[in-house]
């Protein structure tokens, strides 16, 4: 990752950390919020950095299953400063975390959302470039002592470009790095 | 589970995946590429097909007679440019030399064994020729593969201002279409080799067989070219650049155009010309060897051969 990245993110990271505090939900129905900041790297292809949000609900499955929705981009990613290609990614995930008293939680998610790339010009108006996501990953999330959580996963896309349809910059697999910010958390 | 069935599990895994790298294809000799009979025409007559080695002491008009180098792309032969050739004969007055890339041509093994590097060197010892005998007037078209091999040349610097005049990329590719190829360290070593999808005429031009040890040559080449216009570079003063790009390309994803775009410009920051051809075939310029040819596709041809002719001509 290169160093503007890296800024990127401390500056993101950091006003999440100043501003934020975990408040205990009056509310019945919410387990817990967090909110973050995700990286993701495709496998020979671009950095994509983003933010994302994560909900649970006691009544189901016990917090068991989290609701997510997320937006990672070469916006703030590859794309800054270079000729990478801008595009984004905007995701609703569902996701069934194991062991979810423990610190560390094996999971695995379904993602699906909107793909779009910005191909900037004219000439290259009939080549595709939007999609449909669709897509799972699992990976290990680690709960620390401070409202703090780190998920770590690697991930496969089903619906990628193939020359004759779809954008061409959607590829396979990728791995992400997501930290989370507690928001809310009920006793 | 007992350390025992642990064992036993670990111990069928491994077979599993041994029984699955296969070393060597069932290669037909006498119909393919691959085998020890066929070989690139290029190889027994390099006069017939290098310019370097057909006239290696030009006059004063054929130095100033505009040459291009035309180059292949993976896996194929230099009867990927007989077709330009037989047009450019017939239609221009110019010199043609159909470089046929390292590793290529000759046998499986051979295949197997060449780098990407080993790919290019005969396009630099070609264009390094043509020059050190005063040619002066020299392009450069290239097909799928050399056209990373030669943008990888250019942001190397390794031509010279005022030494290219025209640059021809037909269906470059930065970006496969075929996504797994980004998986090829993973899964290549386990099938060893992959067959390509080649008519009964083309099995005589193309490998039929890809060595993964290939594949990965080329992901590697591609990643790296991609990399280097994600930075940005120009072209050598004195060079125009033309992309002629097919839509639909089940080989070299159309998006690579952009790349190229967004990351290469002309020596004074403008844009290259890249022209989107509404055509499904990858590399347009080749048509012989194929199962069916439409009439769009021989229009199509014709104009890029018209195109790439009257530029050079300029």
């Amino acid at each position: 990752m290169n160093k503007k990245n890296v800024l990127v993110f401390l500056f993101i990271f950091s006003i999440i950390c100043f501003q934020a505090q975990t408040f205990d939900t009056k509310n019945d129905w919410l387990g817990a919020l967090k909110v973050g900041i995700r990286t993701q790297k495709t496998q020979k292809l671009y950095w994509e950095n983003g933010f994302t949000v994560d909900f649970t609900f006691p009544k189901i499955l016990n917090n068991r299953l989290h609701f997510g929705l997320s937006y990672v981009t070469t916006r703030l990613g590859s794309a800054i400063g270079t000729n990478a290609i801008q595009q984004d990614n905007y995701l609703l995930n569902v996701g069934y975390f194991f062991r979810n008293q423990k610190k560390l939680q094996p999971f695995t998610r379904l993602n699906t959302g909107y793909f779009y790339a910005d191909y900037e010009s004219e000439i290259f108006d009939k080549l595709p470039n939007t999609a449909l996501l669709l897509s799972l990953d699992a990976g290990l999330s680690y709960k620390f002592k401070a409202p703090i959580t780190i998920d770590l996963s690697a991930g496969f896309n089903l619906n990628t470009g193939s020359g004759s349809k779809g954008p061409g910059t959607l590829y396979p697999v990728f791995y992400q790095l997501s930290i989370y910010y507690t928001l809310l958390k009920k006793k | 589970m007992t350390i025992k069935n642990i064992l036993f599990k670990s111990l069928v895994i491994l077979s599993l995946f041994f029984s699955a790298c296969t070393d060597s294809p069932n290669i037909d000799n006498l119909t393919m590429l691959d085998g020890d009979q066929i070989f690139d025409p290029s190889i027994y007559h390099p006069e017939k097909y290098l310019v370097s080695k057909a006239i290696p002491i030009p006059n004063a008009t054929q130095k100033n007679t505009p040459v291009i180098i035309a180059v292949h792309g993976y896996s194929a032969t230099t009867f990927e440019w007989d077709e330009f050739r037989t047009y450019s004969d017939a239609n221009a007055d110019i010199l043609i030399s159909q470089v046929l890339l390292g590793g290529h041509g000759r046998n499986y093994e051979q295949f197997k064994n060449a780098t990407w590097r080993d790919w290019q060197d005969p396009i630099m010892i070609e264009y390094n020729a043509l020059r050190e005998k005063g040619y002066n007037n020299i392009s450069f078209a290239g097909s799928s593969t050399a056209c990373p091999l030669v943008l990888d040349m250019l942001q190397k610097g390794k031509i010279p201002n005022n030494g290219m005049a025209q640059i021809f990329l037909i269906d470059p590719i930065v970006i496969p279409s075929d996504k797994l190829l980004t998986l090829i360290g993973l899964v290549g070593p386990m099938l060893g080799y992959f067959e390509a999808t080649n008519t009964t005429a083309e099995n005589s031009y193309w490998y039929h067989f890809r060595p993964q040890e290939t594949l990965n040559e080329l992901m590697d080449l591609i990643d790296k070219v991609r990399k280097e216009l994600q930075k940005g570079f120009k072209l050598p003063t004195g060079a125009q650049m033309k992309v002629y790009k097919s839509i639909k390309d089940d080989t070299a994803d159309a998006v690579s155009a952009v790349l190229i775009f967004k990351g290469l410009k002309n020596s004074d920051g403008s844009d290259i010309d890249v022209e989107m051809i509404n055509s499904a075939l990858h590399v347009v310029t080749r048509l012989e060897g194929r199962d069916t040819i439409a009439q769009e596709d021989r229009e199509i041809q014709k104009n890029v051969f018209d195109d790439m002719l009257m530029r050079v001509r300029q």
